[in-house]
């Protein structure tokens, strides 16, 4: 038994090995410094079109179960551009069906991207490790199709279902008619637990950090803003954050380094969530002119 | 993926799992004596009223009552399964077959039938039909060539629960105390693995919160000594609720683990699953036994056959009729010739139940009230 887990972890330390060596000079882009105020940059602006946009091949993530057999999105297309004092990515990737709207088994189209909190040492690419937390910043369609519509609830999602009342929210004063709107939400166990999903946001990009797989937690602040198009079967995304904030746990950057970077991507019409998802290979590095 | 090996009693024989075996303390569990379910929906109802009346959970259940052999809550949820799982063998009291974890495909933890959307819209679709067209001139023969029954169902707090192994973040857990098992409503992030994952479609999507429920097993209640709504509120007195041992540790006087390990005469739903399910049904004697055994295993004849002979057993005579007598847990029961008695866990005397209701048959013309009494059938 010995012997095979001994053999085991040579054969994976040598994949893992493989694959960084590998991936170190695979994919390394650059973040371009521009002139123009990158904190207010539109998703079409026209400083897009002189920035060259790097194809980053993704994959089916193949680290902890349950993985996808296969995955929607095979590839996006990055670029970035900074001014020194914000720093914008736009994701773009090709998505015949827009899935913004929820349903109960309706999943939501989304694109990630990872940071390390600390570069040295490197966190594990997948989801970071204990005591080496990586930085999340989460686009998901629902939260755009809620910025632009209103919250999506139930009445947008089933406008012909019925209820008779519910509770303390009755047409006649009276019964608990004037109570809290949080004494209200008891009835709605999502929002009394203040789960982060099930209330409404500033931004469309929520940011998260993670010590491991399973460990994910939204950071419940809202540093990183953005916008999202999806136009001719293709989604079009832009992330914008300052350089550098000051909470501690979140991503730092610094021009003239590299920073480390990976993606995901959710195609929500073939029910990808979680870690059914498309990834690039491994820590990628984005070189911040 | 790799599965550990867990003991399954009801097949058996040790199955896999996810994590490695654990039990809780104690196992919340609940009979349904199916002879005796109407479908009224009082159950359904002292559900929701209690635990899901909010928005986004307008048409959840966690409690259900579906016909079968067509009915189903969400539809199909059942033969959905059944279908992917494929023809399985039992070998005596020794499951031969695969469970799901056992049947998953690769990279998968557990075999899943997922559920649609318009799957949940039909709460109660297909209600009161039956399995077969009914003929001119046809008449009833036991079992029943034209049958139905209903099958009320709550979560089956599971020993080797689907959604516990299948949520990526341990955001379910299983209760130490009572083996009620639980979606922490903080940590949840709608994956909805849960919601593919179990077999039994009892975690359910809240499309307001954007995040998962499921039944909790009315664990208020069991800390103070208490059945669940469900149980209590049952016209039909079908079900008991309390805690079952392993057929080890069964203790006869636990009433529990009478009708489940001493009688055998309740049993678990669709153990070939593989989750160890903690509801049991003691199975309607006049659908066919094919269909029994399909659903509650191989002793479903058998048990068929020990409630057809419930009338000559006394002490499985008080047992079911001190169901639905009393709102407190019973930690055990005894019966003489007379009547049945309930006790808690100190010994105390909950609940005294007679065999047989005593008759008053009054005078036709009361006196006092000079008036006339009529029968009315």
């Amino acid at each position: 038994m010995l012997r095979k887990i001994i053999c085991l972890i040579f054969v994976f330390s040598s994949v893992a090995a493989f694959a960084y060596a590998g991936e170190k000079e695979f994919v390394e882009f650059s973040s371009f410094r521009t002139n123009i105020d990158v904190g207010k940059v539109r998703l079409n602006d026209d400083a897009w079109e002189t920035v060259i946009p790097y194809k980053q091949p993704l994959q089916r993530q193949f680290l902890v179960a349950p993985m996808p057999a296969d995955v929607g999105v095979k590839e996006v297309f990055l670029q970035s551009i900074n001014d020194g004092k914000h720093i914008a990515f736009r994701l773009a990737w090709k998505d015949t069906t827009r899935d913004d709207g929820i349903k109960i088994m309706n999943f939501s189209d989304g694109a990630a991207i990872q940071f390390p909190v600390k570069k040295e040492p490197l966190p594990e690419f997948f989801m970071g490790e204990p005591g080496k937390p990586v930085h999340i910043i989460y686009w998901k369609a629902w939260r755009s199709r809620d910025h632009a519509e209103g919250f999506q609830n139930v009445k947008t999602a089933y406008p012909n279902m019925t209820a008779d009342m519910y509770n303390f929210d009755y047409s006649i004063k009276g019964n608990g008619t004037d109570k809290t709107q949080a004494e209200k939400d008891i009835f709605i166990p999502g929002k009394a637990a203040g789960n982060p999903l099930s209330v409404s946001h500033k931004e469309i990009i929520e940011e998260l950090s993670a010590e491991g797989a399973g460990t994910l937690a939204s950071k419940n602040i809202e540093n990183t803003s953005g916008d999202a198009e999806w136009k001719n079967g293709e989604w079009t995304v832009i992330f914008i954050r300052p350089l550098n904030v000051s909470d501690e746990k979140s991503v730092q950057f610094k021009a003239g380094e590299k920073m480390p970077v990976a993606f995901a991507v959710w195609e929500g019409s073939r029910m990808e969530s979680a870690g059914r998802k498309a990834v690039s290979p491994a820590w990628a590095e984005v070189k911040v002119e | 993926m790799q599965m550990r090996k867990v003991h399954n009693w009801q097949l058996g024989r040790n199955a896999s799992y996810v994590y490695p075996q654990h039990r809780p303390k104690k196992q919340w569990a609940i009979i349904f004596d199916l002879n005796k379910c109407i479908s009224c929906q009082t159950c359904s109802l002292a559900c929701k009223t209690t635990w899901t009346s909010g928005k986004g959970q307008e048409y959840m259940f966690w409690n259900n009552v579906e016909t079968k052999p067509y009915g189903g809550y969400p539809v199909g949820w059942d033969l959905g399964i059944l279908a992917k799982l494929g023809f399985q063998e039992w070998a005596g009291d020794k499951y031969s077959g695969k469970t799901l974890f056992e049947a998953a495909e690769k990279d998968e933890k557990i075999l899943q039938h997922i559920a649609e959307d318009q799957d949940w819209a039909h709460p109660n679709i297909g209600e009161d039909e039956v399995a077969a067209t009914v003929n001119k001139g046809d008449w009833i023969t036991m079992p029943h060539r034209i049958w139905m029954f209903y099958l009320p169902r709550t979560c089956a707090h599971c020993t080797y629960p689907a959604c516990v192994a299948a949520c990526p973040r341990k955001a379910i857990y299983k209760r130490e105390e009572d083996g009620i098992v639980l979606v922490d409503q903080s940590r949840c992030r709608g994956y909805r693995e849960c919601v593919r994952a179990c077999p039994y479609k009892k975690p359910m999507f809240n499309v307001e919160t954007r995040i998962s429920e499921k039944c909790i097993g009315c664990y208020p209640k069991i800390e103070q000594g208490e059945m669940p709504q469900c149980v209590t509120n049952c016209i039909g007195k079908i079900r008991l609720s309390g805690f079952v041992s392993t057929p080890d540790k069964s203790k006869k006087e636990n009433p529990i683990d009478y009708l489940v390990h001493e009688k055998k005469l309740a049993l678990p739903l669709y153990s070939q699953f593989g989750t160890e399910p903690n509801i049991y049904y003691i199975p309607p004697i006049h659908a066919p036994i094919q269909y029994l055994e399909q659903m509650f295993g191989p002793r479903a004849g058998a048990a068929v056959q020990a409630y057809k002979n419930a009338k000559d057993d006394l002490t499985l005579k008080g047992l079911l009729v001190i169901f639905g007598s009393m709102e407190k847990i019973l930690s055990s029961f005894k019966v003489d010739k007379d009547n049945a008695y309930g006790y808690d866990e100190k010994g105390s005397s909950i609940v005294k139940v007679p065999l047989t209701e005593p008759m008053y048959v009054r005078d036709f013309h009361d006196k006092k009230l000079n008036a006339y009494r009529h029968n009315t059938p």
